[in-house]
């Protein structure tokens, strides 16, 4: 039932035009930034040989390019995810998922594994980008593969949190700015430089904290865990959003 | 495992409150196969609270509902696999095809994949869809929308077929084409419609529930003397004119 949930949705995100006109978009910045990077990497590479241990070509573009798209897939992921309840409140079609044999849970999975799909095929892309790269030179394919892996984490915990604030409102604009601001004030958390122990304790819940390591070419189970356990937190709080909807009647 | 089993609907005293008033207070009910019950009844008077929670769609703050045996509380996805909902606004997607829509909705109520084309077909097929099927929901018409609706009710074969103002945006020829369907699925299931049409309900069902301020205010079967049905309706219309006007 999970399948023909996540199949259904990712249909309907394909069948927007809006989604083309992000995924061109996308590309277009995606082949920018790439461009940069190993113009850069080119203009560096007599300083890099300089050093004991210079970066290889993948591990300079997984810093350098890979590890910038970061910030755009988190927000990505809540653009995708905006519409996945506010549009069936709005089209008045979420009597026919709760008068259906499907568990909020299934819903909620199936919805957020239909997002998955055109998220895992921008992570491909961008992958894709140094991976060509491999015709010319050697380069690391386990760090592009972390680097890839880090992407598709940051971005399903982000559309997890798109997901849930699209359970509150109709109004699809109301839920990306709303999951923007709490994907914002994450991020944030890594970036200050707090005295106090309590507010220090704060930075472990940024997500720039636990994506260095994947764009580095080592994925650490903490990490991997940090991106599980918010996705899995905000998917709870969407399931029980959903209950509350069946109690309340509110729609 | 079902319980009653000749039973198909058993509702029994469903309350619902928003804030302090009972918007559905001590509503009970059953049916069995063959069972078209009309609940008729002004805007207000709870008819389509009534039926949402025995889509389960709403959850009732008391009383208990089982489908075709099932508790919608204790066994819900059994249950709702029985259930064929039509809301008051069709819960269609407007850029979806009917046929891929109806296939949607069937693996949705689990129609086993093999049965799914043949399904598909047959509720076209009897919901006079057939012409349409490759057309884009939203280009139809609120009819048309409305049977594509009520399609997706039927496409799992549910025990109870629930349907909220079924004649909504249709014309005399697609009504009386809905009131023939709603006899043929009650051959093998029950089914209740909500209206504040009377002459609808004459029309169509076998049994009449008069809803008033969220109670079942008058329960008879459609063969009974009909000049007390029309006398109460005429005297809740005219109590709820006079309350507007006041």
């Amino acid at each position: 039932m999970i399948g023909t949930i996540a199949n259904f949705e990712s249909r309907s995100l394909l069948r927007s035009p809006q989604t083309w006109a992000i995924f061109a978009v996308i590309a277009a910045i995606f082949g920018y930034l790439f461009l940069q990077a190993l113009e850069n990497f080119l203009a560096l590479q007599p300083k890099l040989a300089l050093q004991d241990h210079p970066p290889g070509l993948s591990g300079f573009l997984s810093a350098r390019f890979l590890a910038t798209l970061s910030p755009l897939f988190s927000v990505l992921g809540p653009l995708f995810a905006m519409r996945s309840f506010s549009d069936e409140f709005r089209n008045q079609t979420l009597a026919l998922w709760q008068s259906s044999p499907v568990s909020n849970t299934s819903i909620v999975l199936g919805k957020l594994l239909g997002i998955l799909l055109p998220l895992a095929l921008l992570a491909l892309l961008a992958v894709a980008m140094p991976a060509v790269m491999g015709f010319i030179v050697d380069i690391d394919v386990a760090t592009l593969l972390s680097s890839a892996i880090g992407l598709l984490l940051c971005a399903t915990a982000c559309a997890a949190i798109g997901v849930y604030f699209s359970s509150l409102t109709k109004q699809s604009m109301v839920a990306i700015i709303a999951s923007l601001g709490v994907i914002a004030l994450l991020w944030l958390l890594g970036s200050a430089s707090f005295s106090h122990p309590v507010l220090q304790a704060l930075q472990q819940f940024s997500i720039a904290n636990h994506l260095g390591g994947f764009f580095q070419g080592y994925i650490q189970t903490r990490d991997v865990l940090y991106f599980v356990l918010l996705a899995g937190l905000f998917l709870a709080l969407t399931i029980i959003r959903l209950d509350a909807l069946r109690h309340s009647g509110i729609q | 495992m079902p319980s009653n089993s000749n039973l198909l609907l058993q509702a029994s005293a469903l309350t619902r409150k928003m804030g302090d008033t009972a918007v559905v207070d001590n509503v009970s009910l059953s049916l069995r196969q063959g069972d078209i019950l009309g609940l008729l009844g002004l805007n207000g008077a709870g008819k389509s609270t009534t039926l949402k929670m025995l889509a389960g769609v709403l959850t009732p703050d008391s009383g208990d509902i089982s489908i075709a045996g099932y508790p919608l509380d204790d066994d819900p996805i059994k249950a709702r696999q029985r259930i064929g909902f039509l809301p008051d606004q069709p819960p269609v997607y407007p850029e979806m095809t009917v046929a891929a829509y109806l296939r949607f909705c069937a693996k949705l109520r689990r129609v086993h994949n093999n049965d799914i084309p043949s399904r598909c077909l047959d509720v076209l097929e009897a919901c006079e869809l057939t012409a349409v099927a490759k057309k884009r929901i939203g280009k139809l018409s609120k009819g048309f929308q409305q049977r594509v609706g009520l399609a997706q009710a039927l496409i799992h074969h549910p025990a109870v077929v629930l349907l909220d103002e079924p004649s909504n945006g249709l014309d005399p020829q697609q009504m009386q084409s809905m009131r023939d369907l709603i006899a043929k699925t009650a051959q093998t299931s029950c089914v209740v419609f909500s209206t504040h049409l009377l002459s609808e309900v004459t029309a169509v069902c076998n049994r009449i529930a008069v809803m008033h301020n969220g109670r079942v205010v008058h329960d008879q079967q459609t063969e009974d003397n009909i000049d007390t049905l029309q006398q109460l309706f005429n005297d809740l219309v005219q109590q709820h004119s006079g309350s507007q006007a006041a």
